[in-house]
């Protein structure tokens, strides 16, 4: 219709003079059938055509969904692919749009893991009972508030809440004790969020279960009157607190480390600086980035060696040195630049608890502070 | 012989004679055509089911709570809003530029018809990046409303061109030898000539900024398409986020209806054959130099801010793409993906798009207006159902190239179905009804005369379809064969974590590779012909 | 070669009725025309002849093979019944030679038969070019070459010649002809000019609001129209009240030799070429006053008044000076005159009309 106008009338018998549209060309069948040619070839050149199929246990091939940014992980991925000869095809998407894929998938899922970029997602998919338990063996790696009370998920790198702010704009005396400080009117216009961040959600329902109910709500209010800058993800609010746009944000530690990346420096060549809330209080809540195993693979040895790799102490110095993340597994060495876990004053918060998220995402919404 | 005078002849023909099975033939004619059809507009159908389903999962309890609130209808509001200040904003600007580049002697009009073509090849959300990045603090309704203007004026401007180009200069000669001037005989005549042309491509606009999601997020603009997203985000609430979607598909009903309506007494003004001679072109004078001035004016919005912006980035940032082959790869499944989308499109257009031309008719316009239903539901929704449909209905198909295809189609259907619709339409039916006289069967004369009469349309559908595939990011993401990635999906992965300069690369050639089937459909509408005067 | 037979073949469209109980028989080798004006369902007749259309009675039988009728609705591409459209309409992405060989099987295509009809029409060695590098005539030509090529049952030729200058159509008309002729196609023109039908066709049938009024030769469709309407259509009339007895009739043109024979209050026929002028008045002539002289070169239409105020037209040779305006000359009549019984509310005449001061 872009070129005619759809309406145009079937002309009638007594109309003398016409025009048809004459092909003068033949190209266009040539480019049909390159079309299709091209097409054949991604299907089959890709492997791509039996993804659909879910693997055989010990098929030395495994599926992971992964909720976590290909540029972060493709590496060790590959490492694992080199090291055990076992190939892995993996799916990269939202974290929250891969659950919802998984959900629908039920048990047919293809997926083998889910590589989940909150406890949150990996939650919501234990809830349906799509995941196996893991072996003890694994789950021991990890301090007991980073892992699935049931051992359907596991944690595998660890960050922490951070206030970001400009070193430039706000004087580190300034920086607030509490993270329930940011609700005072001197904040007005100058705090950025990602109230759809799941990271964020996860801080939100640590207030309900560390504060109550009432005190996550008046917070989220506190945080709407003070009309903060709403930012789709945290990337975003680190540069913009580093470029000066907003003075201060609510963010996972380790963005700085993306952002610096980008600009070609290190965390310490740039404006933002972290500022780690003291005294237990709940914006250093530590959250972790995890992954759980689909029912159907309870027994495939190859899955289970993926999620050993995630555990051993060579992903875990990976997460520390490529992605700024700390290291779940005792023994491995925090990012540089950042104190060590365990000298962080954290929030004593079981991560199981903030299995709550329904409310939250309710007082979130009626907060006003997403659309 | 036979003198028959009316005393004497046969009992006169009343309607008794028409039996069971011509009412049957009467209201549907072209059984084959019509089954297709249907087959095609079932397949176009399947989000809805999906939404049907899991909508009724809900209850209606919740379906109440969720809908039922200030929230939605503020939503509905301002997405309606946004759909109707863009839309407007496309006509005007799509009109007064095909009128431009097709009835006065601008110079280098030839030039700027492609220029008024080319932001089809730009996707939204890089068209918003760049605007973010080049203007701070740019945020809110009225930026998202110019950046989609700017994205979206070609849906206008294409089909407008080429209806200006060939309507008939008898009218508006006649027109003006009536003695109206012309400004009157353009609004009274030129304007009405193009009318359907104008409502086909606004309604357009108007369902690509419902279903719209780059833009409107990355300028901070609530609107449904990206509550349904930030649904999906919070809590991973699948059913709340559908629930939401159920009404996007009532928003495109409603638009539906108005479109249908223009259409109706449009229908009127059509064309019928063609023009041997083109109209005379306005000597614009002195005046040509404001209009230029306005054309280079809105090519430098639309088309230099994204250039310069991606520009700077490539220069600016340290990270770096993939090899030279992960970016090939990556072209190349985009290239591939979209392709097949546009082929396996096309296939379930053509069917439909022929019955609309041939056998107009309360079924074909039912038929042809439910094709557009889904063509306004976010991608993120697309792809949900036909995870639901592949994983219930077509378990072999699930994560192959296919089933996306299959998704492109459900979503650009109504692109295509247009074109096939307009091409046909303007051959006429009697070059088939000749065919079949001299012997060929219904399936012969398809192959020998129907298609390659309407190959141009076909053609100009399927260059749609695969632009519009090429920039297709959530359904992409959901259904894509595990471990494909497209420029899309590259373009993404690399934004995501703020590497701008690694995904400068990808950005420049899913524009360049767009830009290629966008200028063939300049070419095609006749605007780039040498002029006879 | 076949005959085709019509028999009782009714169309409607909602509330209009186009086709009201057709019965046609058109001969095996002949060319038939189908004559009436517009809307009178001409178009609908061909539609339903060539299966574009379902009848909603009556069959249509072709060599007395039903091909449609009562529940039985044989597809256009079965009935080896060719169109030639009103425009042509050749394949426009087709060169002449692929438009001809469009309805040849596999095997007929290699043969000679594209070239053969080529010829036939006049335009061996065009069967390279493309439709759009023709001009109207030679379009016209093909598609009748196209039609031909598959020698089908029947032709059907829908106004083939509206569409071009006076000049070029009767040519293409005689060539249009011979072509059918010496292929020994059965066909059926669908035409609206009388002179056209008359001059072309074996038969002509008069198709009048869905029935066919008369059908026979052209010289017996001009010479004994089956009524006043048929007489006016067909050709100039000079219809006049009259008293018959026998076979003789008393007319303001005096008493005239009747075909058949009648008794009473008559209306007769005669045509404007059988009245003859003579100079003065005298003898046993009418005598009439000249209103009016229209010269058209091969002849002239002369409006008189009788002496009684009977208006009526002469058409003469006219070999020298043209006759004055208002003066007296004597007409006769050559010939005899057609007579119906005179009618309480006779038909009005339609065009062309009497061109009659």
């Amino acid at each position: 219709m872009l070129t005619s106008g759809r309406s145009a009338e079937r002309p009638s018998s007594e109309l003398k003079e016409y025009t048809v549209p004459v092909p003068a060309r033949r190209p266009l069948a040539a480019v049909a059938a390159a079309g299709l040619l091209s097409f054949g070839l991604v299907a089959c050149g890709s492997g791509g055509d039996d993804a659909g199929d879910p693997g055989k246990p010990g098929d030395k091939t495994i599926t992971v969904y992964s909720g976590r940014n290909e540029t972060l992980v493709k590496p060790l991925l590959d490492r694992f692919s080199e090291q055990t000869g076992i190939t892995v095809k993996t799916r990269y998407a939202t974290t929250a749009q891969l659950a919802a894929q998984l959900v629908e998938e039920g048990d047919n899922s293809p997926a083998d893991a889910f590589f989940a970029q909150d406890a949150g997602a990996l939650g919501a998919v234990a809830k349906r009972g799509m995941f196996a338990p893991l072996p003890a063996a694994d789950l021991e790696k990890v301090p007991q508030t980073f892992r699935s009370r049931t051992g359907q998920w596991v944690g595998v790198s660890a960050r922490s809440r951070v206030l970001a702010y400009n070193a430039d704009t706000v004087p580190a005396a300034e920086l607030p004790r509490s993270v329930f400080e940011l609700t005072d009117p001197k904040w007005k216009g100058k705090i950025g969020l990602a109230p759809t961040n799941a990271s964020f959600q996860a801080f939100v329902t640590a207030i309900r279960v560390q504060h109550g109910d009432q005190k996550a709500k008046d917070f989220l209010a506190g945080l709407k009157a003070n009309e903060p800058q709403i930012r789709d993800n945290n990337v975003k609010i680190v540069e913009d607190v580093d470029n000066g746009t907003i003075p201060v944000g609510l963010v996972n530690h380790y963005y700085l480390g993306e952002v610096a990346k980008e600009k070609g420096t290190t965390p310490d060549g740039l404006k933002v600086k972290l500022h780690f809330f003291p005294g237990g209080d709940t914006g250093a809540l530590v959250n972790v980035a995890g992954v759980g195993v689909l029912k159907r693979s309870a027994e495939d040895p190859d899955t289970k060696a993926f999620v050993d790799f995630l555990l051993n102490p060579e992903s875990q110095r990976y997460f520390a040195e490529q992605t700024f993340e700390y290291p779940v597994v005792t023994g491995v060495a925090a990012p540089a630049g950042v104190p060590p876990l365990a000298d962080l004053d954290t929030p004593d918060i079981d991560l199981n608890d903030l299995d709550t998220l329904d409310v939250t995402i309710k007082m979130i919404t009626e907060s006003g502070l997403v659309p | 012989m036979t003198t028959t005078t009316p005393e004497a002849g046969p009992a006169r023909i009343g309607p008794a004679r028409f039996g069971v099975r011509g009412w049957a033939r009467r209201l549907a004619p072209r059984p084959a055509l019509l089954a297709a059809s249907t087959a095609a507009v079932a397949v176009a159908l399947i989000p809805l089911v999906y939404l049907a389903v899991r909508t009724a999962e809900a209850g209606v309890g919740r379906l109440g709570a969720q809908l039922w609130t200030g929230r939605v209808g503020l939503l509905a509001a301002r997405s309606l809003g946004l759909a109707a200040v863009v839309t407007t904003a496309c006509v005007v600007l799509g009109v007064a530029t095909a009128w431009l580049v097709t009835r006065t002697d601008l110079p280098g009009r030839r030039f700027f018809a492609v220029l008024a073509a080319l932001p089809l090849a730009v996707p939204t959300y890089i068209a918003a990046f760049a605007w973010v990045s080049t203007v701070d603090r740019l945020e809110g309704f009225w930026p998202a409303a110019l950046v989609l203007t700017l994205c979206s004026y070609p849906y206008v401007f294409l089909p407008v061109a080429a209806a200006l180009k060939g309507a008939d200069p008898a009218q508006e000669e006649v027109s003006r030898s009536l003695g109206r001037g012309g400004w009157r005989t353009f609004t009274d005549v030129t304007l009405r000539q193009i009318r359907p042309a104008t409502a086909a491509g606004a309604l357009l606009v108007a369902l690509y900024v419902l279903a719209d999601f780059g833009a409107v997020s990355i300028l901070r603009t609530d609107t449904f398409t990206r509550a349904i997203f930030v649904a999906f985000d919070l809590g991973f609430d699948r059913t709340g986020a559908l629930v939401l979607s159920s009404v996007l598909v009532a928003l495109t009903v409603l638009l539906l209806a108005g479109e249908t309506a223009t259409r109706r007494r449009g229908a009127r003004y059509a064309r019928l054959g063609g023009a041997r001679r083109p109209a005379a072109r306005l000597r614009l004078g002195p005046a040509h130099w404001p209009a230029l001035a306005a054309l280079l004016a809105v090519a430098a919005l639309a088309l230099g801010v994204p250039a310069v912006s991606l520009a700077r980035r490539l220069l600016s940032g340290v990270s770096r793409p993939g090899a030279l082959a992960e970016v090939a790869a990556a072209a190349g499944n985009s290239l591939g993906l979209s392709l097949a989308g546009a082929a396996l499109t096309m296939l379930l257009a053509l069917p439909l798009g022929l019955l609309t031309a041939r056998a107009p008719g309360p079924l074909a316009t039912a038929l042809d207006r439910l094709a557009y239903l889904a063509h306004a539901l976010p991608g993120v929704v697309i792809g949900l159902s036909l995870i639901f449909f592949g994983i219930t209905v077509a378990r072999p198909l699930y994560q192959t190239s296919w089933l996306l295809a299959l998704a492109y189609a459900t979503l650009f259907l109504p692109l295509a179905v247009a074109a096939v619709a307009g091409a046909a339409g303007q051959a006429p039916p009697g070059l088939e009804e000749v065919a079949r006289s001299l012997g060929r069967g219904p399936l012969a004369v398809l192959r020998t005369v129907t298609l390659p009469l309407t190959l141009p349309g076909i053609g100009a559908g399927a260059a749609l379809v695969f632009l519009t595939g090429m920039k297709e990011l959530p359904a992409t993401l959901l259904l894509r064969p595990t471990g494909t990635d497209t420029l899309a999906t590259e373009l993404w992965t690399a934004t995501s974590v703020g590497a701008y300069a690694a995904a400068a690369p990808y950005a420049a050639l899913l524009v360049a590779i767009s830009a290629l089937p966008t200028w063939w459909l300049v070419a095609r509408g006749g605007l780039l012909d040498k002029e006879d005067r | 070669m076949s005959e085709v037979v019509l028999a009782g073949v009714g169309k409607r469209y909602g509330p209009v009725t186009a086709l009201d109980g057709v019965d046609l028989t058109v001969p095996a080798g002949a060319l038939t025309a189908v004559l009436g004006p517009s809307g009178c369902g001409k178009t609908t007749l061909l539609r339903c002849l060539a299966g574009f259309e379902r009848l909603d009675a009556g069959t249509i039988r072709v060599d007395g093979r039903e091909v449609a009728g009562p529940g039985r609705h044989l597809p256009a591409h079965r009935r080896r019944i060719a169109v030639v459209p009103q425009e042509g309409a050749l394949f426009p992405h087709l060169s002449v030679a692929a438009n001809i060989a469009y309805g040849l099987d596999r095997a007929a295509r290699r043969g000679d038969r594209v070239d053969e009809v080529l010829a036939l029409v006049g335009l061996a060695g065009y069967g390279d070019r493309m439709p759009h590098q023709l001009s109207g005539g030679q379009q016209q030509r093909v598609a009748v070459a196209r039609a031909l090529a598959p020698r089908p049952s029947l032709v059907l030729l829908d106004e083939p010649f509206s569409a071009l200058d006076a000049g070029l159509r009767a040519g293409l008309r005689h060539d249009i002809r011979e072509a059918l002729r010496t292929d020994g196609a059965t066909a059926v023109l669908v035409t609206h000019d009388q002179g056209e039908a008359l001059s072309v066709a074996d038969r002509v049938a008069v198709l009048r609001s869905g029935r066919v009024v008369q059908a026979d030769s052209p010289t017996a469709l001009y010479r004994e129209p089956a009524d006043e309407w048929v007489a006016g259509f067909v050709g100039d009339a000079v219809l006049l009240p009259a008293v018959a007895s026998g076979d003789t009739a008393r007319t303001p043109l005096g008493t005239l030799p009747i075909i058949g024979a009648a008794h009473g209050p008559v209306t007769v026929l005669v045509r404007p070429e059988q009245l003859r002028l003579t100079a003065a008045a005298g003898g046993a002539a009418v005598t009439a006053t000249v209103l009016r002289h229209d010269f058209h070169g091969h002849d002239a239409l002369v409006a008189l008044r009788l002496a009684d105020g009977t208006r009526v037209t002469a058409r003469i040779w006219d070999e020298a000076d043209p006759v004055p305006v208002g003066a007296e000359v004597g007409v006769h009549v050559d010939g005899r005159a057609r007579a119906w019984p005179a009618a309480p509310n006779p038909t009005p005449v339609p065009t062309p009309a009497l061109p009659v001061g």
